[in-house]
């Protein structure tokens, strides 16, 4: 009974102090506002005595009365899963947790009703939200009010948990729908289907369909974020090579991409240097400067490995970073202000719209896709990823790990480059920050969040984590904190990303010649 | 008879410790011979040696009468000698296959070029090393196993899925770290013709470092025993069961003895 009791409680103070967070930085209200805007349940709102902000923040509350509970009456090890054990640990757990939520509401209420300006304290508590916090209660009123809504909320979420959540019944239901897709994968006309030579260009037909469709229904706005999506996309592929497959911990990734901008920008731009350069013409400079660029901060870090190797790697990106802010580059790099003007690619003498953008970015994606493929399956390839698992095993099988080292650096800092050059034409502009630390660690988050070594799982990770803040724009302030949420949700869930790697079946295949063991084909013939 | 390898005052120090002790020997080629010796005597140290991991401070190491000192562990590689560890090492979260194919990278040329415009070279060189690789896996008894992921396969095809690896170079020496290690004897006596069927077959030479004494007097043709790093003994597994400083080696003498041994390979 005690562990119960402890258990329960814990569970509560645990919601109770993340609610009173989400309370103070104002989270709640914008929850309540997204809410509303999802359900539209004013008039039902009404008929209760609500107004509408009040509805949906109770709606709120209640989802997070069900977690706790829910939470509180999980299954642990050293507790029986009985309903009397589940119920005594959710209610406590709703219990203590609309105590704690009910004790600061009161507090933020009485301050407010005797006059202390909260707003001075804590800017997200207008007068307003404080009401809507009340319910439009007085403050004793909403302490109960949280305490009763909370406690009955957890009993239901330990039930629902208990009805819901076992491992047992998760486990059937996963496993009833992998049998359901396996049997899928082997129905004579699916295997039809996915064994037709034609199905995979039909696969591909199907996506550049929908990649040259989709920019033309698409708004400027949308197209932009689908641009930047793409670029980062180019970006995690780049360092997808160097981090995913070599496993070499690169944290200062964002030199590369400063390269390909900047040579673009000042090539083209009639300001510092007037050079005036054709766009087209400075594509292949750009890339091949990332990729020398790679070989020189290659060079000195061949022999660090882990910690060491991302320390000094962040020290490189750095210097770019304050380099390309300094006075002694000024004349060089146009400085802080950084160069605008930049020449965007032209076809036909017609300049490009941002549906071209997309369509270039696009194309460009589709070429280093195409391009890790065809490495990631080769000789250099497999060295590569020897590399990352033992790298000296790797070099005891005879691999040289500083030339496939540096092939690593350069291959991920020309795509780099690439990503660079389309990120400056397309703005028109580049400047010190553009090229900030925050972009090597999105992008090494778009690499974790997606799944190291994966190309969809890269496209999956951009999509996430540059794709999503867009349509989240109501969550503009707490980006981030949504961002950090979803990365610990993420390594939790799913830890190897959200499209972990496959390794390629190699051993039995249709097309090879080589007559295989025949026990060994019939066996694995399914998984084909 | 052609020597494989030899070593030549062969010395190696880790700051005051002298782990490999002007250590000399001789292993002609096709032969099955075995390095034994108490925990710590020095015997992986000696594989590091001869595979370019340690450079020796002292001495030299010829390899078909051609110096490796001072080579890196790659070149090494080409030149034929391949090893496998004490713990396993593969690469686990590769397949199987894969595995094999990463151990025949010596052997491979395809560079980046090649890997990205799939030349008709490169093509017809990756098609042949898969069908090679699995020849292999047919050799090692994992026939079919070649899509599993490394880390899934049994303890005991671990161990030959990472000779089969070290096959893959076609190596004229084969270093073998402790083979039988965690096996139950009937693993074990399978073990023991797997490595006959090897020098037999594929006319290698093997180099074994082995604490299991059933498997060292069973299959080797000659046997070295060091202590603290020095060779204390050398001969035919009758002359060294039979000899007395390899006794002591390994049981002692009194407590002197013991509490010296304490320290690290």
């Amino acid at each position: 009974m005690k562990t119960r009791i402890r258990n329960g409680a814990n569970a509560g103070i645990v919601f109770g102090i993340v609610t009173i967070f989400l309370i103070l930085i104002g989270f709640t209200g914008t929850a309540a506002e997204l809410i509303s805007k999802l359900i539209h349940a004013g008039s039902l709102a009404r008929s209760l005595g609500m107004t509408e902000g009040m509805f949906s923040l109770l709606l709120f509350m209640a989802v997070l009365g069900i977690l706790a509970g829910w939470y509180g009456g999980r299954q642990l090890r050293d507790l029986p899963d009985t309903w009397s054990s589940v119920l005594v640990r959710s209610t406590l757990a709703g219990a203590v947790h609309g105590l704690l939520v009910g004790i600061v509401v009161y507090v933020i209420g009485t301050l407010n009703a005797n006059g202390v300006k909260m707003t001075t304290y804590l800017p997200q508590l207008l007068p307003a939200a404080i009401k809507q916090l009340l319910f439009g209660m007085e403050p004793f009123p909403a302490v109960v009010f949280y305490l009763i809504l909370l406690t009955v909320m957890g009993t239901a979420g330990g039930a629902l948990g208990r009805v819901l959540g076992r491992g047992a019944w998760r486990h059937r239901f996963a496993e009833g729908w992998r049998r359901r897709w396996e049997s899928l994968q082997h129905l004579p006309s699916v295997q039809w289907v996915a064994g037709h030579r034609w199905s995979r260009f039909a696969f591909f037909g199907i996506i550049i369909l929908l990649i040259v469709l989709l920019p033309l229904v698409l708004g400027q706005y949308w197209n932009y974020t689908l641009g930047t999506i793409g670029i980062y996309v180019l970006l995690g592929l780049g360092l997808n090579i160097v981090v995913g497959l070599a496993g070499l911990l690169d944290l200062g990734y964002v030199a590369f991409f400063a390269i390909g901008a900047y040579t673009v920008a000042l090539l083209t731009a009639p300001q510092p240097h007037q050079l005036n350069w054709n766009f087209w013409a400075t594509v292949p400079f750009a890339i091949i400067l990332a990729a020398i660029a790679g070989i020189l901060l290659g060079i000195p870090v061949l022999r660090m490995r882990g910690d060491y190797l991302a320390i000094v790697t962040l020290g490189f990106g750095q210097i770019i970073a304050i380099l390309l802010k300094s006075d002694i580059m000024t004349p060089f790099t146009g400085g802080p202000k950084g160069v605008s003007g930049v020449g965007g690619p032209t076809l036909f003498g017609r300049g490009f719209t941002d549906v071209h953008f997309v369509y270039l970015i696009a194309l460009s994606v589709l070429l280093v896709i195409f391009v890790t493929r065809r490495l990631q399956n080769s000789r250099i390839g497999r060295a590569w990823e020897a590399m990352r698992e033992d790298e000296n095993v790797a070099r005891a099988n005879g691999i040289n790990v500083l030339t496939t080292k540096l092939m690593a650096f350069s291959t991920g800092a020309a795509f780099a480059g690439l990503g660079g050059l389309l990120f400056a034409a397309r703005n028109q502009f580049t400047g010190p920050e553009d090229h900030n630390l925050m972009v090597s660690i999105n992008v090494l988050a778009v690499l974790i969040v997606g799944g190291m070594g994966s190309i969809p799982g890269v496209i999956a990770g951009a999509f996430a984590l540059k794709g999503l803040p867009e349509v989240l724009r109501e969550l503009e302030d707490y980006r981030v904190l949504a961002f950090g949420a979803l990365l610990v949700v993420m390594m939790i869930l799913r830890p190897n990303g959200l499209w972990p790697t496959s390794r390629r079946k190699l051993d039995i295949k249709a097309e090879d010649n080589a007559p295989p063991d025949p026990e060994a084909a019939s066996s694995t013939k399914g998984a084909q | 008879m052609t020597t494989a390898i030899e070593t030549r005052q062969l010395l190696k120090r880790f700051g005051g410790l002298l782990a490999i002790d002007r250590v000399d020997l001789v292993i002609p080629e096709h032969s099955i011979f075995s390095v034994i010796g108490p925990n710590g005597a020095g015997k992986t140290t000696f594989y590091n040696c001869i595979t370019g991991f340690y450079t020796p401070d002292g001495g030299d190491i010829l390899f078909f009468d051609e110096s490796v000192v001072g080579l890196t562990p790659d070149r090494i590689t080409r030149l034929g000698i391949a090893r496998t560890y004490q713990n396993i090492r593969l690469f686990s979260s590769m397949s199987t296959l894969e595995n094999i194919l990463v151990g025949q990278h010596s052997r491979l040329h395809a560079n980046l070029a090649d890997a990205v415009f799939r030349t008709p070279r490169a093509r017809a060189e990756e098609k042949h090393a898969v069908s090679e690789a699995r020849s292999l896996l047919t050799f090692v008894g994992l026939a079919g196993l070649g899509d599993q992921v490394a880390r899934n396969l049994p303890y005991g095809a671990q161990r030959r899925l990472e000779i089969a690896r070290a096959l893959a170079s076609k190596p004229k020496l084969l270093l073998l770290d402790e083979p039988t290690a965690g096996m139950n004897p009937h693993e074990t006596r399978d073990m023991m013709d797997f490595i006959r069927k090897l020098r037999d077959e594929l006319e290698i030479t093997i180099l074994l470092i082995e604490h299991d004494m059933r498997v060292v007097m069973g299959i080797s043709e000659r046997i070295a025993v060091l202590d603290y790093g020095a060779k204390i003994a050398e001969g035919s597994p009758a002359e060294i069961q039979g000899n007395p400083r390899v006794v002591e080696a390994y049981l002692g003498r009194g407590d002197a003895s013991t509490s010296r041994r304490r320290r690290k390979e």
